[in-house]
């Protein structure tokens, strides 16, 4: 394995999460020598599943898929890899008051369930869900276009921008209206206009909020709530779904796959430095003192490393380096992974069911979700927060031992910078916030718990790599998206260096399990090479 | 018949002034209906107390554009500006305030007691807001074109705004377009660290918008605010001699003057359509009144619902009319005082030249960021944004010798609160405000004679702001442009045949600029306006 570092390579890949992985592959697909770097024993990134305690499998940082891009599963035939994706069809709200909202796949029984609440949001509902449909289906094109550069004149340039307004001054003038609702205003705003039943408006508002600091009524979170609307699972549209395997399979599928396309890939070789000679890149400097050398090198991992870590600002211009520093990360959210003795119980809906085998979701109005975001605005974790929680277990077996269960918590929010203490000293404290709100309505919870372990966006900067412990390598703002993703400048997947490249989630179209930002920055080299 | 009028404009605004004016200066009979007994709207002049002359409404004409008070000659007519040489002054408890003086040098001498690195910056950063002010300012002159179905004609008066943003160089560029989604906090954190010097800066970018510091779009409204603020560059502001209300009296004496008729305590009940096309008014006595171009200066909701009714409204129009979103955010509190309070850190040597401008409690962006959590549940904010002005520190004469006028702006104030209506709540409020301002001016409370207090259901009953939105349908991002009031009418004609708006509920928004009323003369001079 190791003689591999003796020969010379086309391309270096740092960092061994998904978009490198995936950008790995494509080079390699198209006849490119590839290496791929990554620090930590297991591949995958913030995409991993880790056997935490004995006979426990977890999908330690993410927990869902739904925004990886099918084109890619094609081309690299993830597929035969091993990649297996499970549907998460249902989404259950637990109320305080006893009472429930349940959306599975059954569409007259969602009709039945949400009108309990509200007949109008019933029938609203289905407007809505098409109408998402169709936005998703619209914006979807983004992800595949390589973002142009706005104050170019350059022709290239030109076309791309003429592409992209055709695009949407084409659409009909009623989806041009909503798209540019969703771009602009609060997922609150948005829903507000559709609905009115509290259960309903909060678990929908709760996708404008996932990997952000901001709370469901700040403007821009409409957009991100369309960003979770752009799943889509072999072509149908939102389709949450949970790899087999966890999030890991995903990586696992695509590290075969790349393997099998002549990728040469290490595990535990931490990069130390970009080699750059002549103001290009020719290599990487490894922490052990080992230096490889390739004709490109691609960074997968976020602004902050990439710019100011692995090669010296110095070599940078002084305003890229000034747009990298003011780059907005800002980690709000934690992790919490249960082991479990046994099956939970729900308070309003005792027993075994569907509903356990799709997302559970403590969201039971906008006001529950935006006070969670007031404590942390101050720099304190929620006391009560949005807890997004899966059993993969339930889904598939082989996560857990028989009988026991793995729960995997996404809790909003819990601020990279804590205005009192450090989050060494809050780490349990926050545990027990998760766990206390989730005891109250899953009143077995805390007798069944075997094991707990809790990730801060603190461990999560730690173990990942991912600087403030951001799940999408920086925030979902307007103003850090398409080509201002991650700066002016930066956001056709080049650096100032030659040869040097970016190709994790900072780059356009941004974070979740997308695989796209991998995909087009492997295109953009080739055209270079 | 021929119609007595070629235009009837409802509503005597500041906007729908300077729309009866611009049309009455090229030749057309204009009639202006007010329901109230004085013109002005939320921009008028009111004797509320015995012997002064209050601002009830806007107290500050700095954002109103040059070029109406150029075209209508508006100096002719007695308009007179003053200009306080402070800006903005934020006392602080325990040391001296933080005055923002029109003179950038003199301000950075200020900023350097906080912060050496903030005044270092400060000059670029006036830089970078005035030119993306000026760019601004621009477009707020120019119909929207109607996307996504435009037609080129639509686009060309807006070919020169883009050459205007090219000139800033690409840098300058894509920041003035990253900067239009920011949210102000994040925008001041880029420049500065004292938090005193950013909560001066931000409370420009929340004025009006039911928003935080922290919500995406203040910046916007930082730069929006900045616009022809002149060498100051942060915060537009300019008062006028005799108070707000002899901006409005300039206004309709120019009106008059092409011929324009004003009828005040004329309320218009409902506008008259005939074949789907607005044809006149009829006014709550039930007099008729016709004339081939209805211009509302009302807001779209009252104008749409209230006068033209949803059931003669197309569905699709009614669900986007319904989904306007007005938001209250202030409540007013104008006070008559028997002298001049003293706040601490103002300086006493006998000068008051650091309360000329806007006075504003604020001590850091989280106190308004805070304000605003409270307002978002349905309470008035405890600890409220105070921004406040003493008209008669710069004109003595809206008061009676002695005497001082201070018309205060209480920042949030929902429409609807939780623990009943505001009836109850009238007393809290203002005492809350009182408690607020004495702790750094002690002696204000003694000094109060007389006491007006607009809660936003004021607003809405008395000024006829629905909702309590002063900028008739919220600034935010989603209903600027082509969106404002709502798509497809974003270029002054409403969805009623010879019915346009000229109101802040058109291109550009709300505050004292008169362009929604320029604009949309244009426009209905363009549509042809014939007798």
């Amino acid at each position: 394995m190791y003689a591999a570092s003796h020969k010379k390579f086309d391309v270096i890949v740092i960092g061994g999460g998904h978009n490198g992985l995936v950008n790995a592959a494509y080079l390699a697909k198209a006849g490119k020598k590839v290496l791929l770097l990554e620090k930590r024993h297991v591949l995958g990134g913030a995409s991993v599943t880790e056997e935490i305690f004995p006979g426990f499998k977890f999908t330690v940082f993410s927990y869902v898929v739904s925004l990886f891009r099918p084109e890619i599963i094609r081309d690299l035939n993830l597929t035969q890899h091993g990649l297996m994706i499970l549907p998460l069809e249902s989404t259950l709200t637990p109320l305080p008051d006893g009472r429930y909202l349940y959306r599975g796949p059954d569409h007259f029984e969602n009709y039945r369930n949400i009108a309990m609440f509200s007949r109008r949001d019933a029938d609203a509902y289905e407007d809505y869900s098409r109408e998402m449909y169709f936005m998703a289906k619209a914006v979807k094109y983004i992800l595949g276009v390589i973002p142009p550069h706005p104050t170019s004149l350059h022709p290239k340039e030109l076309r791309g921008l003429l592409r992209m307004a055709q695009h949407f001054l084409g659409l009909p003038a009623e989806q041009f209206n909503i798209l540019v609702r969703l771009m602009t205003m609060s997922s609150a705003d948005f829903l507000l206009r559709w609905f009115e039943s509290e259960p309903l408006l909060g678990t929908l508002s709760a996708s404008g909020i996932i990997g952000t600091f901001l709370g469901p009524r700040s403007p821009g979170t409409a957009y991100v709530l369309l960003h979770h609307y752009m799943g889509e699972i072999d072509g149908a549209f939102r389709a949450w779904g949970f790899a087999k395997g966890g999030t890991g399979g995903i990586a696992e599928a695509i590290a075969s796959a790349a393997r099998s396309l002549g990728v040469h890939i290490r595990s535990s070789t931490q990069v130390s430095q970009v080699i750059v000679k002549d103001g290009k890149a020719a290599g990487v400097a490894l922490a052990d003192g080992e230096e490889i050398y390739a004709r490109v090198v691609v960074s997968s991992l976020d602004p902050y490393h990439t710019f100011l870590k692995l090669v010296d600002p110095n070599q940078l211009p002084p305003e890229v380096v000034a747009d990298v520093e003011r780059y907005i990360f800002r980690g709000s959210s934690g992790k919490v992974n249960l082991a479990l003795d046994a099956a939970p119980e729900l308070a309003c809906l005792s027993g075994p069911g569907a509903h356990l085998r799709g997302a559970i979701s403590i969201s039971p109005s906008i006001d529950y979700i935006e006070k969670a975001y007031d404590d942390a605005k101050y720099g304190d974790f929620s006391r009560r927060p949005y807890i997004d929680m899966i059993i993969p277990s339930m889904i598939d077996p082989d996560m857990a031992p028989p009988g026991k269960h793995v729960m995997s918590c996404f809790v909003q929010y819990a601020p990279y910078h804590l205005s009192q203490g450090s989050w060494d000293e809050k780490r349990e404290a926050f545990g027990d916030a998760v766990v206390d709100t989730l005891a109250e309505y899953i009143p077995n919870l805390k007798d069944i718990i075997l094991h707990r372990q809790v990730l801060t966006p603190l461990d999560i900067e730690r173990t990942t790599g991912l600087s403030q412990g951001n799940i999408f390598q920086g925030e979902l703002s307007l103003s850090q998206l398409f080509f201002l993703r991650p700066a002016a400048g930066l956001a056709q997947y080049r650096t100032p260096l030659r040869n040097y490249y970016q190709c994790g989630s900072a780059t356009h179209p941004g974070g979740g399990i997308t695989g796209a930002p991998g995909r087009l920055a492997a295109l953009e080299i080739l055209k270079d090479w | 018949m021929p119609n007595e009028f070629d235009a009837i404009i409802i509503g005597g605004g500041h906007n729908g002034l300077v729309c009866a004016a611009f049309l009455a200066r090229a030749s057309r009979r204009v009639l202006v209906l007010e329901r109230r007994p004085v013109l002005g709207g939320a921009a008028a002049g009111e004797e509320v107390f015995p012997g002064f002359k209050v601002d009830t409404g806007a107290s500050d004409a700095g954002l109103f554009n040059p070029r109406i008070v150029k075209d209508l000659n508006l100096e002719n007519y007695g308009l007179r500006w003053l200009e306080s040489p402070a800006v903005l002054f934020a006392p602080q408890l325990e040391a001296p305030g933080l005055t923002l003086w029109r003179d950038p040098e003199r301000t950075r001498g200020e900023i350097s007691r906080l912060s050496e690195k903030d005044a270092a910056r400060y000059p670029g950063f006036i830089r970078q807001v005035s030119r993306f002010a000026d760019i601004l300012s621009g477009m707020l002159t120019l119909t929207p074109p109607s996307l996504p179905q435009w037609e080129l004609k639509e686009l060309l008066p807006w070919a020169r705004a883009a050459l205007m943003l090219k000139s800033l160089g690409e840098r300058e560029m894509m920041e003035f377009i990253r900067l239009l989604p920011m949210p102000v906090a994040d925008y001041l954190d880029e420049w500065f660290e004292s938090p005193r010097l950013k909560a001066a800066l931000a409370a420009g970018g929340v004025t009006g918008n039911f928003l935080g510091p922290r919500a995406s779009g203040s910046a916007l409204m930082l730069l929006y605010q900045a616009a022809h603020s002149g060498g100051a560059g942060f915060r537009a502001s300019r008062f006028v001699q005799g108070g707000m209300g002899a901006l409005i009296e300039a206004l309709a004496s120019a009106a008059r003057r092409h011929g324009a008729e004003m009828r005040t305590g004329s309320q218009v009940a409902r506008i008259l359509l005939e074949d789907g096309g607005a044809v006149g008014v009829e006014l709550t006595s039930g007099e008729q009144l016709r004339a081939s171009a209805i211009a509302s200066n009302a807001n779209p909701v009252h104008t749409l619902f209230g006068l033209v009714g949803a059931a003669n409204l197309e569905v699709r129009v009614v669900r986007e009319v319904k989904n306007i979103r007005l938001r209250a955010t202030l409540a007013r509190v104008n006070l008559a005082l028997d002298g001049l309070p003293e706040f601490t850190g103002a300086g006493h040597n006998g000068s008051h030249e650091r309360l000329g401008g806007h006075i504003l409690i604020a001590p850091d962006p989280d106190y308004i960021e805070r304000a605003y959590d409270q307002a978002k549940y349905g309470e008035f904010s405890t600890q409220p944004l105070l921004d406040l002005t003493i008209p008669t520190i710069n004109d003595p004469y809206l008061a009676p010798p002695g005497a001082n006028l201070m018309c205060i702006n209480a920042y949030y104030a929902p429409y609807k609160l939780n623990d009943g209506g505001w009836e109850g709540n009238k007393d809290k409020l203002l005492e809350t405000v009182v408690a607020a301002l004495a702790q750094y001016a002690p002696d204000l409370p003694a000094k109060i004679t007389h006491i007006q207090v607009i809660t936003p259901l004021e607003l809405d009953a008395e000024y006829g702001l629905t909702g309590g939105d002063i900028y008739h349908g919220q600034m935010g991002l989603d209903q600027l442009l082509m969106m404002r009031p709502i798509p497809g009418y974003g270029r002054y004609r409403m969805p009623v045949e010879n019915l346009h708006l000229c109101g802040a509920g058109a291109h550009p928004g709300g505050g004292v600029t008169g362009m929604p009323g320029y604009n949309a003369a244009r426009e209905i001079l363009k549509a042809g306006v014939t007798s």
